[in-house]
């Protein structure tokens, strides 16, 4: 009864924290404190059998930063992640406005456009060998058809454009979801007045929905561009990163390193690295995004 | 949905709108029924060229789906991924939903933003990273291989969606009933319980779907952290790949049975994707 | 050696022992206060052991031959109420070692939990099991080139195997049997670690009826001024033949055909048709070192000779057509099947393939042989080229999955009684005859007269084209056991050796690197991960898996 009585910042004092900490504290335990063996090995020299053999300073970061594929593998991570996010983006954002304009059947089309989003990426990945193979792949045989052909496996540039392509089908979907929840809260108010100042529907898209979907849609970004970052399941299924390690993503060189040969050393240096460059990244993100709200 | 842009829209509109969702439908299918057609085919026929239409092409079979579907290694992964997936959505919604309240209703010294903020910013760590200290724990609790050792893995990841979502839509949720009941006497938990909580029904679905999806499709840790008795499906479907390849007519059918559970879940909440799922973001 | 007196005390312990009277801890210690090693041990036992055999038992259907011994002990259920835990590859030869359980289990009353593992995480799986000390596992099927790994610790990860097959209560196989190539993969420092299964190796398939055809030979012979070879012997020859054989339709069927296939995908195995391949290009009665220098571990990888051997590799790749860079073995597979390819350097496992109508339409027109050899070969330590007459260098490339025992296991007899069963000579010959097991001959007696006791009416009873099943064995059999063997790398590392290989010469063949920076970024990653294991030791464990 006091509490109620109290001023609001009082209210709830202990109770508040009671609701938070156990999440605080399950992510600490499981995520950051693991962290701590991270730091720790990126300072060692590991070897299966042996365990830790001696602590080397910076030297695994060194090697790291010195290491071309280590590079290489954050730029086709990069380009992986600027080519699909936006095209996600735009298709997602497009499939919803059409889909929020409540035509006859519009349900049937959200389920449809939604279901990618519900499957394997492992099995899609698997899934696009089969549709990118030049031995009977269906995309390669519809392009046939057009005249082109693509070498879409067994070079660099067509096996990244292949997983992009199967990114694209696979994630627009979360956008799309996102945005379309987005949008449908729009009160019909706004639009029934949009609409009589409006030209156009595109003017109506352009000054109200984009503007009033824009902050949800900035989470779908962001989510997009962290789980993008990590992107493993689909490049690594599609083409293990070859030829050689031209399409090798960030989280697959790590995985080779780290868990399959069990270089814990510079594996984790690895991701300290990595961890710091999306840590800034997203930051500078998240700055812009509060100015655009603000 | 804004039925009005769409009765004021002019033919050669409506013509377009349908054209381009058939389209994006049509493309949203075209690797299901690749999938399907594949699972019907030998591990050769998957590579023939021209193999597109059964009977005419090629002599479909449905020894791929006997191959699965009699396996208890897939029967077995299949109810372990239902088990795991569940128990991570379970297990997240009740450590995040409450944190994610607390976060929207109440004031704390650092800003709630930049705490809900901290709960994303451990989905950048890199996976194969957290992997090795991740199995060394489950080494210590006696873990490995077991439901249970996933599930609290999972949910530690998927705990921030949880938080960021929900806080987003307890904030949306007015307060005034709150308040009215404040006046009641109720004490903070009856209000989070009997009021809030109910009052979100829709969001909370929605972030139950989203997690148990991510959690479907999880196969790295899965990998890593099962052997045997807890290898989930996904985990099944990147072992695909035998010495000799992948055989791909088997991951087409791994690709459409793994599709089944959250489909259908997504059959049945869909309604309150739309509500549930603005975030809060959106007044108006 | 034992006095007078001692040799009585031995007779009678040996005979005590095989006569069951007297326990193997009581054999071994007396044999041991007798001044005997272990190894000793068992070499004295086993013709005794031997003598006591009988072709098979009613009782016992499932062993053949069977020792006395082994008839008595079964009859008490010795392994009821013990489960064992197996984890296996899961591929062709996990099924085939799951064939097997049901059998053991009725014989010995023990049961057998097998956990199946894809060989993309098998490593991880077994190394994280022993490495955490969780030790859930009793036996692991592991490749060959996992031996270094278990060997890095004071006390081996896995232990020897000598004391049981000195046992004769324990299922009977004869390591003798064994072509000596293969057994070294089975064998540490001179001591047996793993039980009979799977043994490996690449031979060059070819089409028997295209070479043979005469209107090829008459193309080929104005094209290339000799007959065409019929299995080409050379690698000149090997590159005509492919060459010959690229780019029009020999089959008939309307489509151009190739030369030769191969399978390039990164992480696919693709990297041991270029081991097998370079082989002669190094591997000479002058020199057996093909990775490194065994005095300072320093690579030999991009050598004048492994040079010259990548770019002919990359020559020979142009014999097939060119997504084979993003093929995996199974793919490379199916265009030998399908009759599009004269010509494939890889396992066993395609002639057994070529025998199933629904996936081969080159059943009977399979040939076999040994990977062709050069005229000259480079000695990478001497750094001197050197002709030779022939020089063709037999492999023992691949998996030769087989099942080693946990140090951590304590169920040591029950485990190492199920992996004898399988490796008994029943049941080792079901193995290599019945292609679905993955299993390929290692052993003497799996292959025909003059060499083995296999006959060809088993063969044929598993739907074998004759002509395919006496090609394939014998081809097989010149690879194991000709006398100049490329080495098999197996020290710790040795999958992350390999990896910086397979992506380097995968960026060759993909056009991204020349061939002779590939071979020096090869050696260059190489020297980092010799350093992080230590030259000293790695070195050390180099010289031991020669031994």
């Amino acid at each position: 009864m006091k509490a109620m009585h109290g001023r609001p910042a009082e209210y709830g004092a202990v109770f508040k924290y009671v609701l938070l900490l156990p999440a605080v504290l399950w992510v600490v335990a499981f995520t950051f404190a693991p962290l701590i063996f991270v730091i720790r090995y990126s300072f060692a020299n590991y070897v299966l059998g042996m365990g830790i053999t001696g602590y080397i300073g910076l030297q695994n970061y060194a090697d790291v930063l010195a290491s071309d594929r280590f590079w290489h593998s954050i730029m086709v991570t990069a380009i992986y992640v600027a080519v699909s996010v936006p095209v996600e983006v735009v298709l997602g954002f497009i499939a919803a406005w059409l889909v929020n304009l409540g035509a006859p059947w519009a349900r049937g089309f959200r389920t449809i456009i939604g279901m990618p989003l519900f499957t394997m990426e492992v099995a899609i990945g698997y899934l696009g060998v089969t549709l990118f193979s030049s031995q009977g792949g269906l995309v390669t045989a519809v392009l046939e058809l057009a005249g082109i052909e693509v070498p879409w496996l067994s070079t660099p540039s067509g096996g990244i454009a292949a997983a992009i392509l199967l990114d694209i089908w696979r994630w627009t979907s979360f956008v799309f979801i996102i945005v379309l929840a987005g949008l449908s809260s729009i009160s019909s108010d706004l639009y029934d007045a949009a609409i009589l100042d409006a030209r156009n529907h595109w003017q109506v898209m352009w000054r109200l929905g984009i503007p009033l979907a824009w902050p949800v849609t900035t989470i779908a970004i962001l989510l997009r561009i962290i789980e993008g970052l990590k992107v493993f399941a689909i490049p690594y299924a599609l083409t293990t990163g070859g030829p050689g390690t031209s399409t090798e993503v960030f989280s697959a060189m790590d995985y080779l390193t780290t868990v399959q040969f069990f270089n814990f050393g510079q594996g984790s240096a690895m991701g300290i690295i990595f961890l710091i460059m999306v840590a800034a990244l997203i930051t500078v993100f998240f700055k812009q995004m509060r100015k655009r709200l603000g | 949905m804004t039925k009005i842009l769409w009765l004021r829209a002019s033919l050669i509109s409506k013509v377009v709108v349908y054209t381009l969702l058939a389209l994006a439908a049509v493309i949203t299918l075209l690797p299901f029924l690749w999938a399907s057609i594949n699972s019907i085919k030998t591990s050769t026929a998957t590579f023939e060229p021209h193999a597109f239409i059964p009977f005419l092409n090629f002599e479909p079979t449905l020894d791929s789906w006997r191959n699965v579907l009699s396996d208890p290694q897939a029967i077995n992964a299949f109810i372990s991924s239902v088990v795991v997936s569940v128990g991570t959505t379970v297990f997240a919604l009740i450590l995040g939903v409450p944190a994610a309240y607390a976060l929207a209703r109440f004031q704390f010294p650092i800003r709630s933003g930049d705490i809900a903020l901290w709960f994303l910013s451990q989905r950048v760590l890199p996976p194969a990273v957290v992997l090795v200290p991740f199995y060394l724990l489950m080494v210590s609790l006696r873990l490995v291989d077991t439901w249970i050792g996933l599930i609290l893995c999972y949910s530690a990841f998927n705990l921030a969606f949880a938080v960021v979502i929900m806080r987003d839509i307890f904030r949306d949720v007015s307060t005034e009933i709150e308040d009215a009941a404040k006046v009641e006497g109720a004490t903070p938990w009856q209000i989070f319980w009997k009021i809030s909580l109910p009052l979100s029904v829709d969001g909370l679905i929605v972030t139950a779907v989203l997690v148990f999806a991510f959690t479907w499709n999880e196969a790295l840790f899965a990998s890593a952290l099962t052997s045997q008795s807890a290898t989930t499906f996904s985990a099944l479907v990147l072992a695909s790949r035998s010495t000799r390849g992948v055989d791909f007519n088997i991951a087409a059918v791994n690709t459409l049975i793994g599709i089944v559970p959250p489909v259908i879940l997504y059959f049945f909440v869909q309604r309150y994707l739309a509500r549930g799922l603005s975030f809060g973001a959106v007044k108006g | 050696m034992p006095s007078g007196g001692d040799v009585e005390k031995l007779e009678h312990l040996v005979h005590g022992y095989l006569k069951g009277k007297i326990g193997r801890r009581e054999f071994v210690l007396g044999g041991l206060q007798l001044g005997l090693s272990l190894a000793v041990l068992t070499r004295l036992t086993a013709p005794a052991r031997a003598a006591n055999l009988v072709e098979s038992a009613p009782e016992v259907p499932y062993e053949s031959p069977i020792t006395k011994e082994r008839i008595d002990f079964l009859k008490t259920k010795p392994f009821k109420g013990t489960t064992i835990n197996v984890m296996v590859l899961k591929a062709t030869v996990g099924d085939g070692l799951k064939y097997h359980v049901p059998h053991w289990e009725e014989e010995t009353g023990g049961k057998v939990n097998v956990a199946e593992v894809p060989i993309e995480t098998l490593h991880q799986q077994i190394f994280s099991d022993l490495a955490s000390g969780l030790g859930r596992y009793d036996t692991y099927m592991t490749g060959a080139w996992f031996y270094g790994d278990f060997f890095v610790p004071e006390t081996p990860y896995i232990i020897e195997i000598d004391s049981f097959l000195a046992d004769p209560r324990y299922p009977y196989w004869d390591p003798d049997q064994w072509l000596p190539s293969m057994r070294k993969l089975y064998e540490w420092n001179g001591k047996l670690y793993g039980v009979l299964f799977d043994g490996d190796a690449q031979a060059l398939y070819f089409r028997k009826d295209i070479f043979a055809d005469g209107q090829n030979n008459e193309k080929f012979k104005a094209k290339y001024g000799y007959e065409l070879p019929s299995p080409p012997k050379t690698m000149k020859e090997l590159h005509d033949a492919a060459e010959f054989f690229t780019g029009w339709d020999w089959n008939k069927d309307g489509g151009n055909d190739w030369g030769l296939a191969l399978h390039a995908k990164v992480n696919e195995q693709g990297f041991f048709h270029f081991l097998s391949l370079s082989a002669p290009y190094v591997i000479s009665p002058d020199n057996k070192y093909y990775f490194f220098n065994p005095q300072n571990m320093k690579p030999l990888i991009n050598s004048e000779g492994h040079l010259r051997a990548l770019e002919d590799y990359i020559k020979l790749a142009g014999a097939g057509p060119r997504e084979e860079i993003s093929w995996t073995l199974g793919q490379g597979w199916n265009l030998f099947l399908a009759g599009h390819s004269a010509m494939e350097p890889t396992w066993g496992d395609l002639p057994t393939l070529a025998q199933d109508p629904k996936t081969s339409k080159v059943k009977g027109k399979v040939g076999a042989a040994g990977i062709p050899g050069t005229t000259e070969a480079f000695n990478p330590i001497t750094g001197q080229w050197k002709k030779y007459e022939f020089n063709q260098v037999g492999n023992s490339n691949g998996g030769s999955w087989h099942c080693v025992i946990s140090r951590n296991s304590k169920k040591r007899e029950a485990t190492y009684d199920f992996l004898a069963f399988m490796a008994n000579k029943k049941n080792a010959f079901f193995n290599s005859a019945n292609g679905w097991t993955g299993v390929q001959p290692g052993m003497k007696f799996e292959y025909l007269p003059p060499v083995g006791t296999a006959s060809l009416d088993e063969f044929k009873a598993q739907n074998w084209d004759p002509d395919d099943v006496v090609e394939y064995l014998k081809g097989y059999y010149s690879v194991l056991s000709a006398p100049v063997q490329e080495e098999y790398l197996r020290i710790p590392g040795t999958a992350e050796y390999w990896h910086e290989l397979d992506v380097n010469i995968s960026a060759v063949l993909g056009g991204q690197m020349q061939p002779k920076a590939a071979l020096d970024a090869t050696a260059a990653a190489w020297e980092k991960i010799t350093e992080r294991y230590g030259r000293e030791k790695q070195k050390a464990l180099y010289q031991a898996s020669f031994a």
